[in-house]
């Protein structure tokens, strides 16, 4: 007889079927997609620069509807929900973006506890852990700092912090190790794991660094002519990092 | 002690102090209109009513003694509440236009003149007035101010529409321009308003937060606006007082509690549309995002 996984009935963290995106009449940038992300999985999303994995990522954090196709995330089908029920699907995603992003006008510390903000918690509730964070990440000294004034590698590590702040269900990050060095990416790398096994955080990173995707044994997606193909790993599985990679712990 | 938190919106750039200007001189426009038209309507009231309840008798070859005999006739006509005899001064000064102003000679057949007032509800008194007078042997003519005032009542009425419709014009432009600008200040904070909507900020989070920096530009654009508007209107009074006084077609120029309610109500309808632009501006552009 069959066992059966103590997830098995877990509805997944990301669900894509058939799901293509285009702009206006132009030809699809994706097509035919369909991915499943389990629930505490952790995923490599590649490609080369241009093949669509920001466009599918802007897809998995409801920046855009598709084209065609259905996105559904923890479970609920995203064209089916009216406004209010995306944003609250959307203040447990969390996101590092290519551009990092941050509110020019803000300060380090203000980026980062701003999807605290939206949640509505007040200064007082959240201080001390924004505080932690922005010391782990190195720039406790610099959290009144403005990104104006950060170096390209500090700026992404407010970006990261500002994603992982609210402990979010799904993580997703495109090229979050891009301006760093290797010591502080490797660290980050760490921060993501750390969430992915102890809060069952789904993780999805885009990045083209093999090396990255080396260091950590999970499942690689790559994006090809607007087609998503599986390459390594077993799916939905919790990511290990390899016992030769990551020493800067 | 800790700072205090910052707005998720950036202070207010270069964009805003130019709307800041246009609203507030937008709003300075308004409420002058607005305390013409008020003004107007004020005088023209008190400047018909007053029209309407005068006479003026005219008696041809008497002299003042006559006049006097025709004035104890005329006060005791059903319906006058008080008659008053012209002196010659008067009557010269009525004739300047005419005859200049060197004095008149004495053998000018000068007619004599009494101004009536009608006693309140008088009905039909120019012909009972002219009929006691004819009755007594008095050539007369009486000039019953009400026949024309109906012109001028109708003049005043146009002005004062006028007035209204530059209020309504200048508030609907307002408007306008709010709305204008703050679908400019939206695009040019698109970055934050997407990193917001990503974040999971709900529609009315959002908007809120443009409504509030709107409704209060708004509200101190229109408060400058009325502020510069009671200055104006000031000087306007104390120069008219300076020079002598009201003249009688003028409207009244005072500042009364109207007056006030005008100046304090611009800025808040100003801030009331700014921030109805705001929302209006915001929702519409969140709604074209998922």
């Amino acid at each position: 007889m069959t066992q059966l996984r103590p997830d098995a009935f877990e509805e997944p963290a990301v669900r894509l079927e058939a799901v293509a995106l285009s702009y206006g009449a132009s030809e699809d940038i994706l097509s035919g997609i369909d991915l499943v992300l389990k629930p505490g999985s952790f995923s490599f999303l590649t490609g080369a620069s241009g093949a669509g994995k920001t466009s599918l990522l802007r897809l998995l954090y409801l920046a855009q509807p598709p084209s065609r196709g259905e996105v559904s995330l923890f479970g609920r089908p995203t064209s089916r929900l009216k406004r209010d029920e995306l944003s609250a699907l959307r203040r447990r995603v969390g996101v590092v973006f290519q551009e990092f992003r941050l509110l020019g006008h803000l300060t380090a510390y203000e980026n980062v506890a701003l999807p605290l903000r939206v949640m509505g918690k007040r200064d007082s509730q959240y201080r001390a852990d924004v505080e932690e964070l922005l010391a782990w990440v190195g720039l406790g000294e610099r959290m009144h700092a403005r990104p104006a004034t950060l170096s390209g590698g500090e700026q992404q590590r407010v970006a990261i912090a500002r994603a992982v702040v609210t402990q979010p269900d799904l993580l997703i990050a495109d090229e979050p190790t891009g301006n760093i060095d290797p010591e502080m990416g490797a660290r980050l790398m760490r921060l993501f794991l750390e969430l992915n096994k102890r809060l069952r955080t789904t993780v999805i990173i885009a990045t083209h660094d093999l090396a990255l995707v080396r260091q950590i044994e999970a499942p690689v997606y790559r994006l090809a002519n607007g087609l998503l193909v599986r390459e390594a790993g077993r799916a939905g599985e919790t990511a290990r990092r390899r016992t030769d990679s990551v020493r800067a712990e | 002690m800790r700072a205090r938190e910052s707005s998720l919106l950036p202070v207010e750039d270069a964009r805003e102090a130019a709307l800041f200007f246009v609203v507030g001189a937008l709003c300075f426009l308004a409420a002058l209109a607005a305390l013409t038209a008020k003004s107007t309507y004020g005088a023209a009231r008190a400047w018909t009513a007053e029209v309407e309840g005068e006479l003026t008798v005219t008696l041809p070859g008497l002299d003042p003694a006559g006049a006097a005999r025709a004035m104890i006739l005329i006060r005791d006509t059903d319906g006058v509440a008080e008659a008053r005899l012209f002196t010659r001064e008067e009557i010269d000064a009525l004739l300047e236009p005419s005859f200049g102003t060197r004095d008149l000679p004495e053998s000018l057949p000068v007619p004599q003149l009494v101004g009536v007032t009608a006693a309140q509800g008088a009905a039909g008194l120019a012909g009972r007035l002219s009929e006691t007078l004819a009755e007594a042997g008095y050539d007369n003519a009486v000039d019953a101010h009400s026949e024309w005032a109906g012109d001028v009542r109708r003049m005043l009425g146009t002005a004062r529409m006028a007035a209204l419709s530059i209020v309504i014009l200048l508030a609907a432009t307002a408007v306008a321009v709010i709305a204008f600008a703050t679908h400019a200040a939206l695009l040019a904070r698109r970055d934050i308003v997407d990193v917001l909507h990503i974040a999971g900020a709900r529609d009315r989070f959002i908007a809120g937060l443009f409504e509030r920096r709107f409704w209060l530009l708004g509200l101190r654009a229109g408060l400058s606006g009325s502020l510069v508007a009671l200055a104006a209107t000031g000087l306007v009074i104390a120069a008219a007082r300076a020079g002598g006084g009201r003249s009688g077609l003028l409207p009244q120029l005072s500042l009364d509690l109207p007056d006030f309610v005008i100046l304090i109500v611009t800025p808040v309808i100003a801030g009331l549309a700014a921030r109805a632009a705001a929302h209006i501006t915001v929702i519409r552009a969140l709604r074209a995002m998922m």
